[in-house]
């Protein structure tokens, strides 16, 4: 099981050899990737069922913990894998104008994303969080779009802040408790439960806020996604948004499992919610409207993580999942569909299917049955209603009342969609892969209808899994029960 | 006891001031280079304060020289951090600075405000919607802390 | 206005700060894992230099990621600035002897570069007994290309493609030291080879080669890294 660390250092060695081997064979150097990808799907499935339900720790360098790197492999971490793995492959860019190194940036963001998934060492964490920053900014800045280079400048500030930040998080984790493995620290919460460690918290959460769009930290996400390619922005928006997130939520459910603390995620998922579904509301063209609304979903997200226990994290689980799959499915429609709602005027004429999918989406997305969409929010309501804490029961308030909202501009949007007279300027009817790939994502979301309860309870079973830490603990560090010091 | 201050507190107390001049130049300046700058403090004091952890009172560096005889070691797990840090901090600076010369041969200016409002007005003209505002009146959109 | 709000914001910040360092053991910090390094990387690395057992082999994969970042921004400034991004012709004088640096500039530069890459080198290759090593050799490699492109502004210091090459071949051979211990050890990055009599330059093992391959990685990141940003400035 050891080898499954070429997940992150099979794409490393791509990405280092593509310039070369550009020199002699583009088209060698184009295949790389794909196949590199390709071949990890494979791994990752043929990996799944020899995963037990304990988990696997891989000991980097033979080191038992906790002295060295500890990488920890679940079904949950193995499911993401393959979701990376699948999304970069959809995403990928075929165009001829696309130069080799930014082939390699692509698989640096690979091995980023699956370090970040994998890892559970905290300053491991920090170097793949930082590598999938900078392949980021690569990304965006090379856009044909040359405004894309000053939003990804933009973006470089907020997230290089955010990075020092998580920095200084671990630097006071590491002050007080000398360790920095989260299983090992994990046994010793008590230390972290002081103001110290709780502003280390604190600090770590500003620091992956940042890419995890989190209210007060999101003001790239309109400038960003509005000025790169869609496909890109359906991998920012759909997948590392959501890497962000687990980072986030492994943290806190190891280390700061608390009331407070999971009050205080609540607050800030309230308010993302409401600030992103306000400025959707006012937005005037879709892939503006598509971020802001983006953003509230993250916040939703947060909500749900915010309820105590396995059953937060499965709803959260469901969500992410459900997110990625609208989200990225409707920002790879926004491919052709782009532009301000006057020129979308009249779009159903041109393309009943574009149309047909983007009502299957929205619908999904604002929750109506009985689409996927529906079952979570009601799940996430009724079990926010059962807190025993009045702050949860305002939160419902405020999810419907974001929920009309976000409904008031869909529906608006619809209206301009299926308009009699036509818009001036054409915007072309989609006819690329992009647009075969918004079909497929919108077949899945409808044939996960008819497997509703086998998924749910597989995100049951997952999500009792990580939520465990005794599981997590026993793995990593099995000498630590059976009394010995490690 | 009132000027029981010790040398790692001192030691603090400077790479606390370090990272907390270069937030706030983060915050308060407006010309892209000084914000570039800023950023290099503040990750300068970040790293400090990450070394720091591994100080010990009388320690010495963690290499076992042929006439080792047993004193304290400081630890080696914050240096090796820090060394990592330090190069991922060049990485980010480099690029930034090559984000710079783009940007400023793009829009002329190194203003952020100015960038701001002329990104704003681009992204609307490209999805063919009403610029919001006009971007001759930069002072008009800043607001404190919005690189927090 | 915004100025006094952020001052306050940043006295507010730093007052915590200091209430949250108060709280923090310094000076005599649990040091759980350093101490756990310290009592066994004699025998389980065999370099006499700790930081660098706990750069290579405790803490391999940061390096590998660190070097990952070099490279990922290496790439990204080489594709934000070539030539090709940007519309007009460069207004590249034909005249390069006038833009040259003078007689006494050149010369002590051309002096001083094989004296650089001889410290760089030995720094790189003392990583594992003394302070130094691939980090610090790399970039003292990198700034005597610097300085010799410094001079001559126009001049060819050295080439792209080779630039290139060594980047991934130095990559590429951390990576498959790696692998092959990954399959003959058992575990990535697992130290490999005999340790060698502790204290001498042939020792630990493959610490040696893996620190050569970051000093030749991070020389040539940075060598690409100034060569880009130093040709763009001609053309702005």
């Amino acid at each position: 099981m050891n080898h499954l660390i070429l997940l992150v250092v099979l794409p490393l060695l791509s990405a280092f050899i593509i310039p070369v081997v550009a020199k002699h064979s583009l088209t060698i150097s184009r295949l790389i990737g794909p196949v590199v990808l390709v071949f990890i799907l494979a791994l990752v499935v043929l990996s799944w069922n020899s995963v037990g339900s304990n988990g696997f720790a891989i000991f980097l360098g033979g080191f038992l913990p906790p002295v060295g790197i500890v990488f920890y492999i679940d079904h949950f971490s193995l499911m993401l894998s393959g979701l990376i793995a699948g999304m970069l492959l959809i995403v990928w860019p075929w165009n001829s104008y696309v130069a080799p190194r930014q082939y390699s940036l692509y698989m640096l963001l690979t091995a980023a994303s699956f370090g970040l998934v994998l890892s559970a060492d905290l300053f491991n964490l920090y170097v793949f969080y930082e590598l999938l920053a900078v392949a980021t900014y690569g990304l965006i800045a090379r856009q044909k779009n040359p405004a894309a280079a000053v939003a990804a400048l933009r973006y470089l500030f907020v997230s290089a802040t955010g990075s020092a930040m998580l920095l200084l998080g671990i630097a006071i984790i590491y002050t007080l408790t000398g360790t920095l493995n989260i299983a090992h620290l994990a046994t010793m919460t008590d230390q972290l439960h002081g103001l110290a460690g709780l502003s280390a918290f604190a600090l770590i959460v500003i620091g992956a806020g940042v890419k995890a769009e989190m209210f007060l930290l999101n003001t790239w996400v309109p400038e960003v996604y509005s000025t790169i390619e869609t496909p890109l922005a359906a991998l920012l928006a759909g997948l590392i948004s959501k890497l962000a997130t687990v980072l986030i939520i492994r943290v806190l459910l190891m280390l700061f499992q608390q009331s407070e603390v999971l009050q205080m995620l609540l607050v800030v998922g309230v308010f993302g919610v409401i600030s992103g579904e306000m400025v959707a509301w006012r937005a005037k063209d879709m892939l503006r409207m598509l971020s802001f609304s983006s953003i509230a979903q993250l916040g939703m997200i947060f909500i749900a993580f915010s309820i105590a226990g396995e059953v937060g994290l499965w709803i959260g689980l469901a969500m992410m999942l459900h997110h990625l799959l609208v989200k990225g499915g409707l920002f790879l429609l926004a491919d052709k569909m782009q532009g301000s709602f006057d020129n979308l005027r009249g779009y159903a004429k041109r393309s009943a299917m574009a149309v047909a999918i983007f009502i299957i989406f929205i619908l999904s997305l604002l929750g109506i049955p009985p689409f996927p969409g529906f079952w979570i929010k009601l799940m996430l309501i009724l079990n926010l209603a059962e807190q025993n804490n009045t702050l949860y029961h305002y939160a419902i308030g405020f999810i419907l009342l974001a929920t009309v909202i976000e409904a008031a501009y869909l529906f608006k949007l619809v209206r301009y969609l299926f308009q009699d007279e036509e818009a001036a300027t054409i915007v072309s009817t989609p006819k690329s892969l992009t647009f075969w790939y918004a079909q497929i994502f919108a077949l899945v979301l409808l044939v996960s209808l008819a497997f509703i309860s086998p998924i749910s309870n597989r995100l049951k079973d997952m999500a009792s899994q990580v939520a465990n830490p005794d599981i997590y603990i026993n793995t990593i560090l099995p000498s630590h029960l059976s009394g010995g010091n490690p | 006891m009132l000027i029981n201050i010790s040398i790692e507190g001192l030691l603090y107390f400077g790479a606390i001031s370090l990272s907390l001049i270069g937030l706030f130049g983060l915050l308060v300046s407006n010309n892209v280079f000084r914000m570039l700058l800023a950023l290099v403090m503040f990750e300068a004091g970040a790293n400090l304060i990450l070394v720091l952890s591994g100080f010990r009172e009388n320690g010495i560096a963690p290499i076992f020289l042929a006439d080792y005889s047993g004193a304290i070691m400081n630890d080696p797990v914050p240096q090796a951090l820090v060394l990592t840090a330090i190069v991922i901090g060049v990485g980010i600076q480099a690029l930034a600075l090559a984000l710079i010369l783009r940007v400023k041969k793009h829009y002329k200016s190194l203003d952020m405000r100015v960038i701001r409002s002329k990104l704003e007005h681009e992204i609307a003209t490209q999805a063919n919607v009403e610029p919001p505002g006009s971007h001759h009146a930069p002072k008009q959109i800043v607001r404190a802390g919005e690189h927090q | 206005m915004t100025k006094f709000a952020s001052l306050l914001f940043i006295a507010g910040l730093a007052f915590f700060l200091m209430v949250v360092t108060g709280l923090l053991p310094l000076g005599n910090s649990p040091m759980l894992i350093g101490n756990a390094i310290l009592d066994s990387a004699k025998e389980q690395v065999g370099a006499a230099n700790v930081v660098t057992s706990v750069v290579l082999a405790y803490r391999g994969l940061d390096t590998l990621g660190e070097l990952s970042i070099l490279f990922a921004a290496a790439s990204a400034v080489g594709l934000l600035l070539t030539k090709s991004s940007f519309n007009k012709p460069s207004k590249n004088p034909t005249n390069t002897e006038e833009s040259d640096s003078g007689f006494v500039a050149i010369n002590g530069i051309d002096l001083i570069f094989p004296l650089l890459l001889v410290v760089g080198m030995y720094i790189i290759s003392h990583g594992h007994l003394t302070p130094g090593g691939g980090f610090q050799g790399g970039v003292v490699l990198a700034i005597a290309f610097a300085m010799r492109s410094i001079v001559r502004p126009r001049g060819k210091s050295i080439d792209h493609g080779v630039v290139t090459f060594i980047e991934a071949f130095a990559g590429l051979s951390f990576i498959v030291i790696g692998l092959v211990a990954l399959y003959t050890q058992g575990h990535f990055l697992q130290p490999m080879l005999d340790q060698g009599h502790f204290g001498s330059l042939w020792s630990a093992g493959t610490i040696p080669l893996l620190y050569l391959a970051v000093g030749l990685k991070v020389g040539a990141e940075l060598a690409g890294l100034i060569l880009a940003l130093n040709t763009d400035e001609v053309n702005i």
